[in-house]
């Protein structure tokens, strides 16, 4: 029989913990007593949950492993003490591991009537309705005058004592073989037959069919087409596995992607009720334990990789082309990171595909405005390249004074644009903007990164140059099909033709150093067991940490607030692990303090392509009054900024021919929201403004407005720089929006090789970063577009560097 | 007259912190409530020095400066929340202000019960001898379904629950006029200000 004991308080001398040890020696020949102390429990709040972490996570791993539970209460104040008060209540939280556990109560007290208030409350506390242990009835074992009650060796004096705990003890053994005998669930029988059944999933309806013979669940399939590519496929590999193989509906969700996971679990509840059987008892079926023995994995490559998104699959790839072996190791279930949720467009100077396209209405005029920029305003190191660009932009003004003329662009406008969307001022007054070194690198190699990736196998959409939200200018690259997944299926494919091991669901917890120089990772994979890596070089490549609300308010100093409940558009993984990492072997940190916010996210999930997400300048933005508070064209702070002046929800407009501008969406999944409520559509402007309960009169005089702006070609309110379409055609859509965290710019301090500095600036042998996990280069503000085509490029370089650099240590052997 | 009202909880939001607030207002014109808030103490651990961290020892001066206490607790678990539980343990185990000091226990929480069970607990807790606070006898202020209870205003909307809340506090003001004039004694006082339990243990007491 196991066991597990909890010392009821975090005190440094307990007699409760002496007794405990006590129970443990004395009948270890009966039962295997494991101890559990509170010492490292936080205090429970609710606003903070914790049930995630290990200290919560191993009590709740050992109890719902153990057959039975004896706690030993000391009594503070007439009741149980705040700290074992603390663990029972994040054991009702979230997690209810002591739900039909039988427990024993014992307890050591100073005073004569031992700790008989306190067991009494304890009782009662464990019979709420969020614990629901089974407590053992009667058998009240009381220790009074503690201190005099053991002698030298921790034994009990009395001979009278031990018997009676000797008599609860096996009545104990015996109430839990009961109770774990009452809480094997009845056998289940169904109806047999196939059910058609339809489940909610993350995007919308998700059909299923389960097939269940007189006692099993033999069969479920699903038709996956709506959920989202490249994040559900792992929940529908695994969910219906683990349903059929355990039979029980007791499995856990898959990170990255609970909505579908829920959802097949729901469905297939709903086929078992209408089978004649009842879910609940399902869910109560505990799936096989896998026995949690610590196995380690040893494993010795040339290069191991920190993270399986853009950056880290790139450098993987990058590895593998030289000929030489590679691991990379990702934290999920599934590969991809932030970059299979990326909108697709990677930014890349590339006039001569540019040259083909017109140039559209407002993009002059922002030509016309940077060369009007006071140069004195410029840092000096970026001030020659300016004026080479002016006079580039000059001679295009002049050529085309008289014509709509062609898309401009140049790898200097994307550098001095990068610099220019990036230097921002926090709080505190102090200026940041990108180094100029990074951004040179990254604007001279972007456009080889596109044509890299093609090599790879990436396809791209060269008939439309397109700009993601907050990009500034048109020179986006956007791939055929699915949009980021597209990058990371070109990239896993070749990663894994090439030999490349990937290995998922396994974080890495911390970095191996040998004098100085990094040489490996410790990971934990698995089902319990430990992956040791030895390496010549690691690669961080983890991504930032815009899914960790905490950290982003230690650091922030650019926003004035950021609320504890703010949404993300991140994948949950982006908690910030790789500068943990880094900083533990010494590396610096630079622009921590700013984070990007999603202007234009959904108000309930954060996601960015529920609504019609159309291009930028398409957007009327329009705030709870039904009025136009910002130039739409503008950077994501602006915008963001804006929302929060006013009350941070707002409304993205739009009639049925910028509906067909939309990314992302399909009219299907369009009706589903507006059905759902989270989507408005109206035949008049009149009944739209009266849905989102605004005065008729002023939404529809703001559109008259802006349509006659779009005639004009200039916006003489807030000098939207480039317009498409009016909003003319009924039906009319209004997609409420709210800024989310979407992009952490601060991150471990790089130089142009991709090294990691430390804080004399000097390179930490053997350690590389690329992509989001880096910071210096977008500095206050990144630019939409930017980001892929800085993991693409960086995540080249840190593999080429990784390489060399090994060479020149030691000679290819 | 001036009250400390305790919020018995470290959660953002709170009912609980929303009655003590409609009480201050509402009875401005009898007593004047300060609300003082546990979220910032640290999580009780017996340290060996006993001495007060800094947060405790400014709730304890306020519990020391004012005429009577009231605790608003949510129930969790059938008791009161471990954070409410930890701060009483400070309180006992360092500075003792609770000492004599009339105590009114109100609760607001969700479900229909109110929050007896957690107020049953906290009244044997008070009486503990290292805290001996004079909890008012025969008031239990239960207020369920705390969240539909109060308009935009904060304003309590059930006129049932505002007169029992109004009788109840005119009768723990008369209880606190009254427990003045019977506790002048301070040997009980300094007595349960040395009281110790592994003193009982020696057999001392
Ligand atoms: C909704 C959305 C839309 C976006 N759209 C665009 C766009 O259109 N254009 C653009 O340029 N940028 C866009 N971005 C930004 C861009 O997607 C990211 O900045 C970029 O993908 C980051 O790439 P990365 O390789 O650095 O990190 P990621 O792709 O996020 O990959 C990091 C990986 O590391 C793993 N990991 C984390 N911790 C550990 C650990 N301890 N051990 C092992 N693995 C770990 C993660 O699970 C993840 O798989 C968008 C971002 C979001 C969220
Ligand atoms: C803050 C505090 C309050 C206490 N209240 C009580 C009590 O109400 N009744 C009691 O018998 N002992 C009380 N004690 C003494 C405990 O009984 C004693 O510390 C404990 O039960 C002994 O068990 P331990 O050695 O495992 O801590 C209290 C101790 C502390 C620190
Ligand atoms: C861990 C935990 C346990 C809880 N247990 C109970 C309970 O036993 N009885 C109850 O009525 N409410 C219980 N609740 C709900 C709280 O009582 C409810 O939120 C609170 O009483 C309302 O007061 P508040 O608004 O101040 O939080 C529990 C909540 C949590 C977080």
């Amino acid at each position: 029989m196991k066991l597990v004991g909890i010392v009821g308080t975090n005190a440094k001398k307990s007699y409760n913990r002496e007794l405990l040890e006590f129970i443990q020696r004395h009948f270890s020949d009966q039962a295997e007593l494991e101890i559990l102390e509170l010492t490292d429990v936080p205090l429970f709040n609710e606003n903070d949950d914790q049930s995630q972490s290990p200290v919560i996570q191993a009590f709740n791993e050992k109890i719902t492993a153990a057959d039975g539970v004896i706690i030993a209460t000391p009594e503070h104040n007439h009741s149980v003490p705040s700290a074992l008060k603390s663990i029972i209540e994040w054991l009702s939280f979230k997690l209810h591991p002591l739900d039909g556990k039988p427990v024993m109560i014992v307890g050591a007290s100073y005073s004569v009537q031992g700790s008989s208030r306190a067991q009494l409350h304890l009782r009662q506390i464990l019979d709420a309705p969020g614990v629901n242990a089974s407590v053992m009835p009667g058998s009240e074992f009381l220790l009074g005058r503690a201190q005099t009650a053991f002698d030298d060796q921790g034994n009990l004096k009395e001979s009278g004592t031990v018997a009676f705990l000797e008599s609860c003890f096996a009545k104990f053994m015996k109430f839990t073989d009961l109770v774990n005998a009452m809480n094997v669930p009845d056998a289940v029988s169904y109806q047999p037959g196939t059910y058609a059944v339809t489940a909610v999933g993350h995007n919308g309806k998700l059909p299923m069919s389960v097939t269940l013979s007189k006692d099993r669940i033999e069969d479920i399939q699903i038709d996956t087409s709506t959920e989202t590519k490249g994040i559900a496929e792992v929940a529908f590999k695994r969910i219906p596995k683990a349903i059929i193989d355990g039979q029980t509906l007791a499995v856990d969700a898959v990170s990255g992607a609970s909505m579908t996971s829920h959802g097949v679990i729901d469905g297939v509840a709903e086929a078992v009720k209408a089978a004649g059987a009842n879910p609940d008892d399902l869910k109560k079926r505990q799936a096989q334990m896998t026995k949690a023995v610590q196995n380690i994995t040893d494993i010795t490559t040339d290069v191991v990789v920190v993270g399986a998104g853009g950056a880290g699959l790139t450098a993987a790839a990058k590895v593998l082309q030289q000929g030489r072996n590679v691991l990379v190791v990702e934290k999920f279930p599934a590969v991809g990171g932030n970059t299979v949720r990326a909108g697709g467009p990677m930014n890349a100077a590339d006039p001569e595909w540019q040259h083909q396209f017109e140039a559209i209405p407002g993009e002059k005029h922002t030509l016309t405005e940077i060369t009007q920029i006071d140069e004195a305003t410029i840092a000096p190191e970026y001030l020659a390249d300016f004026r080479v660009l002016k006079t580039q932009i000059n001679a295009y003004l002049k050529e085309n004074k008289d014509q709509r003329g062609y898309l401009f662009d140049s790898t200097l406008l994307h550098r001095i644009q990068t610099y220019l969307g990036g230097k921002r001022t926090d709080l505190q007054g102090h200026q940041i903007y990108g180094q100029y070194d990074l951004v040179k690198v990254l604007t001279d190699h972007a456009l080889e990164s596109v044509k890299w990736l093609e090599n790879i196998g990436v396809d791209f959409d060269k008939s439309q140059v397109t700009m993601p939200v907050g990009a500034i200018w048109r020179r986006g690259h956007k791939p055929m099909g699915d949009q980021g997944f597209a990058f990371i299926k070109a990239l896993q494919k070749f990663v894994t033709d090439q030999g490349g091991r990937i290995l998922t669901e396994t974080p890495v917890q911390s970095l191996t150093t040998t004098a100085g120089k990094v040489d490996g990772l410790i990971a934990q994979g698995p089902d319990h067991t430990k992956v040791i890596v030895h390496a010549k070089a690691v690669i961080l490549a983890s991504g930032g940490f815009a899914a960790n609300t905490k950290m982003l308010q230690q650091y922030n100093t650019y926003w004035t607030a950021i609320d504890d409940d703010i949404k993300t558009t991140n994948s949950p993984a982006m908690t910030g692990d790789g500068i943990r990492l880094g900083t533990s072997v010494g590396a610096d940190l630079v622009g921590m303090g700013f984070s990007q916010m999603m202007p234009v996210s959904d108000p309930d999930t954060g996601e960015l392509f529920s609504g019609l997400q159309v291009p930028p300048q398409n957007f009327v933005m329009v705030n709870q009054a039904g009025k136009r508070f910002v130039n739409e064209y503008g950077s994501r702070d602006e915008l963001t900024q804006a929302a929060i002046d006013n009350g941070s929800l707002f409304y993205l407009i739009a009639d049925d021919e910028i509906k067909k501008t939309a990314y992302n969406t399909t009219q299907a999944k369009l009706d589903a929201q507006v059905a759902a409520g989270t989507l408005y559509r109206a035949d008049t402007l009149s009944d739209l403004a009266k849905q989102l309960q605004m005065d008729p009169a002023v939404l529809t005089k703001t559109i008259e407005n802006y349509n006659s702006y779009v005639d004009a070609g200039e916006d003489p309110e807030f000098h939207k720089n480039a317009f498409d379409l009016k909003v003319q055609v009924a039906p009319f859509y209004a997609t409420p929006r709210k800024p989310a965290t979407h992009h952490t710019m601060g991150g471990l301090k790089i130089d142009t090789g991709a090294h990691v500095l430390n804080a004399d600036g000097q390179v930490i042998d053997g350690l590389y970063a690329a992509g989001e996990v880096a910071g210096g280069i977008h500095a206050g503000n990144r630019l939409g577009g930017n980001s892929l085509a800085d993991i693409f490029t960086f995540g080249r370089i840190a593999a080429t560097n990784a390489l060399q650099d090994e060479l020149t240590v030691t000679p290819l052997g | 007259m001036k009250l400390v009202g305790i919020v018995g909880t470290n959660a953002k939001m709170s009912t609980n912190r929303q009655l003590l607030q409609y009480m201050q207002q509402h009875f401005a014109d009898q007593v004047t409530i300060e609300i003082a808030e546990i979220t910032d103490l640290p999580a009780f651990n017996e340290p060996e020095d006993r001495v007060a961290p800094a947060a405790v020892q400014a709730l304890s001066d306020q519990i020391k400066a004012a005429d009577g206490v009231i605790f608003a607790t949510p129930e969790y678990d059938h008791s009161i929340p471990a954070a409410l539980k930890s701060a009483i343990e400070w309180l006992s185990y360092t500075t003792r202000p609770l000492i004599n000091k009339p105590v009114m226990i109100v609760g607001a929480s969700n479900g229909a019960l109110g929050t007896s069970r957690a107020q049953a607990h906290l009244r044997q807790i008070l009486e503990a001898p290292e805290l001996k606070a004079l909890v008012m006898p025969n008031v239990e202020y239960l207020l369920g379904h705390s969240l539909q209870a109060f308009d935009d205003q904060g304003n309590l909307t059930d006129h049932d629950k505002v007169a029992e809340l109004a009788d109840d506090v005119t009768a723990f003001l008369a209880f606190v006029t009254l427990t003045e004039k019977i506790t002048p004694e301070n040997k009980f006082m300094e007595k349960n200000q040395q009281f110790s339990w592994s003193q009982i243990a020696d057999g001392r007491d």
